[in-house]
């Protein structure tokens, strides 16, 4: 990695976590209930607790993410749980609005 | 238990009352058969849904070898539904929750430190054990999903292979492709994970034992609603048989509003008290906990459609708590060297109690028989600090001299965007004051009134303005944030934000400042109620 030189603003930000002290790394011990950090990236927050890791915007990618069954209890991964929950809805970053929620109503 | 009754024995009944031309009570009998649970009882509903694949001779491989929370039970019945295409109706599903929360749930105490993930308790901070469980569980969902099921081992390890099977990205994601992530599950973590929350255990079998009582009658209530404050009231509770009740409310705000409401609830496990009602002009839900020998209740109710949005909840039996027991004071802040008039509610109220030293009660004057207002003088020279006034967890007030500290709760916070299917997730602030104790540490006050601001958190945020596109801030708090999707006014980016959130109290002619942080993320598409 020392090899490597951040370009932009962007891979400047993603430095930087790994340049600070290790007291202020975030750890797995306690989390905000119901939000995934860690799962390179998180989906919610990033493993210091902000956004700057994240996939932004998440639409861009979020098939990319959803067929090989990452952050499956977020979302409705496409590999085992819900195959046909991107069936007509080609472009996430157009359709995600028709994308429907996995838990029913009681 | 549910209670039974079958098409058959209705229909012959209907028959013979027909044939003796008696058709008035015939139409009753119709109507009884047709509210009472027309499918088969819940054990052959069971099998019938189930057996298919779980039944080996005459027992149900997996479903007997496990307990689990309302919740939990509920969730497995869904995922069977969503996995593998079984066909439940929304009767049939609250059918099979009730009937395997019975008898494969929790006993309280084993649910106790994983309540607030049942009341769905907004920004809780969920605590795994040990970092090993914490990144073998809790990375992709709350530890407390976990703990909220008990398993012997060679269930636990069958969960591992179900989770290897079902989401393969627990063993190429980040701290599972760094180890021998199978092994260690199935040899490490199903063993850790069966001695802490084994399928036998003596709270269980001594719940099991013990006389449930039902919630049948008139209770006391209090809580506090953030944004809103503190209430208290009554709630009313009629048994409809078969562990299933008919509630009404009557709360009072301490800001003035009045507000009614009626329900219903249906008691899981002997203690797991699920509602539904309509408060005021808002749907919500209930999720409160008997306890006490059926002398207490409590719990959080939240709005239906927005369960970050709700109250606490703390409820004593009218009729089984002693005379003078508290359940609010309001306000609970005083200040010395000011006169307050202060309500207490509580149940059948004399108009002694005892504030302690340098205060004075100048007035009293009885509302109702559960209910007196006093003038309460509190002397520049009192010591600050907590006081019990009299019986009852309700029955306590805060003096103070000033306000020495505001912080806001909870200090780091998360609301999501919405829009689609999904809606928004709020984020409700308090502002909690702190003043200094004699002994110099500080004294956690309660919350106070504050105006809200918010900005952007850092550099980054201040960078994308984070502040002018994830949403804004209500003068009760709460954040409201803004539609998700990709925003072309923004570069690469949807309305996300990380955010510095303020509150500033008015302590006489002082102000007091706290800040907490607020990260505004992308909405969900799977939301189970267990997180």
């Amino acid at each position: 990695m020392k090899r490597l030189i951040p370009l932009n603003e962007k891979a400047r930000h993603l430095a930087q976590p790994s340049a600070a002290p290790a007291a202020g790394e975030a750890t797995l011990m306690s989390n905000v209930v119901g939000c995934t950090t860690t799962f390179d990236p998180g989906w919610e927050l990033d493993a210091f607790g902000g956004l700057a890791s994240l996939c932004q915007p998440m639409e861009a990618d979020l098939y990319g993410c959803t067929d090989p069954c990452w952050w499956p209890a977020q979302l409705a991964d496409s590999m085992n749980t819900a195959p046909e929950w991107t069936d007509g809805k080609n472009s996430a970053l157009r359709d995600w609005r028709e994308l429907q929620t996995l838990f029913p109503e009681d | 238990m549910i209670v039974g009754v079958h098409r058959s024995a209705c229909a012959v009944g209907a028959k013979g009352f027909r044939a003796l031309g008696r058709t008035v009570l015939a139409g009753i009998l119709a109507t009884l058969c047709a509210a009472a649970w027309a499918g088969p009882s819940p054990d052959k509903l069971l099998i019938e849904k189930c057996g298919a694949c779980h039944q080996e001779g005459k027992a149900l491989q997996r479903i007997t070898t496990m307990r689990k929370s309302p919740e939990g039970w509920d969730m497995t019945i869904v995922r069977m539904g969503i996995w593998h295409k079984v066909e439940v109706s929304k009767s049939e599903r609250k059918t099979l929750v009730k009937y395997l929360a019975d008898r494969q749930g929790l006993a309280p105490e084993e649910s106790a430190p994983y309540r607030f993930l049942l009341e769905r308790r907004p920004n809780a901070q969920d605590v795994a054990p040990s970092e090993d469980l914490a990144q073998m569980c809790g990375r992709c969902h709350s530890f407390g999903r976990v703990a909220l099921q008990r398993r012997d081992v060679a269930e636990w390890r069958k969960l591992v292979h179900t989770h290897v099977g079902q989401f393969p990205s627990v063993e190429y994601s980040n701290m599972g492709r760094d180890r021998n992530w199978f092994d260690l599950a199935l040899g490490d973590v199903a063993p850790k994970l069966a001695k802490l929350y084994p399928q036998r255990t003596a709270a269980w079998s001594k719940w099991q034992q013990a006389r449930h009582v039902a919630p049948s009658g008139t209770w006391r209530v209090a809580g506090s609603r953030p944004g809103w404050g503190g209430y208290s009231g009554y709630m009313v509770v009629r048994a409809l048989g078969a562990d299933r009740y008919d509630v009404k409310y009557d709360l009072q705000y301490d800001a003035g509003n009045h507000v009614v409401g009626q329900g219903d609830a249906i008691v899981y496990t002997g203690y797991e008290w699920r509602g539904s009602a309509k408060l005021g002009n808002q749907e919500v839900r209930s999720v409160f906990a008997l306890g006490g020998d059926g002398k207490r209740m409590s719990g959080r109710w939240f709005l239906r459609d927005a369960d970050e949005i709700g109250a606490s909840f703390e409820a004593v039996r009218s009729d089984a708590v002693p005379a003078d027991t508290v359940v609010a004071v309001s306000p609970a802040l005083l200040k010395a060297g000011t006169t307050t008039v202060v309500r207490v509610s509580g149940v059948k109220l004399g108009t002694q109690f005892d504030f302690g030293p340098d205060v004075a009660v100048q007035k009293v004057e009885r509302v109702s028989p559960d209910e007196v207002q006093l003038s309460v003088a509190v002397a520049a020279g009192a010591a600050p600090g907590w006081r019990q006034i009299g019986r009852g967890a309700g029955a306590q007030v805060a003096l103070y001299r000033q306000i020495d500290a505001i912080r806001v709760e909870p200090e780091f916070a998360h609301a999501r965007l919405g829009g689609g299917t999904t809606a928004p997730v709020s984020a409700q602030f308090e502002a909690i004051a702190f003043c200094n104790g004699a002994d110099g540490k500080e004294i956690r006050l309660g919350p106070v009134h504050a105006t809200w601001g918010v900005d952007n958190f850092d550099a980054r945020a201040k960078a994308d303005d984070d502040v002018k596109f994830a949403g804004a801030m209500e003068p009760h708090g709460q954040f409201l944030p803004a539609f998700a999707g990709p925003n072309p006014a923004r570069n690469n980016l949807n309305n996300v934000g990380d955010l510095a959130v303020q509150a500033t109290v008015a302590d006489g002619d002082r102000t007091v400042a706290g800040s907490g942080r607020l990260v505004v993320s992308v909405q969900r598409w799977n939301t189970p109620p267990l997180r």
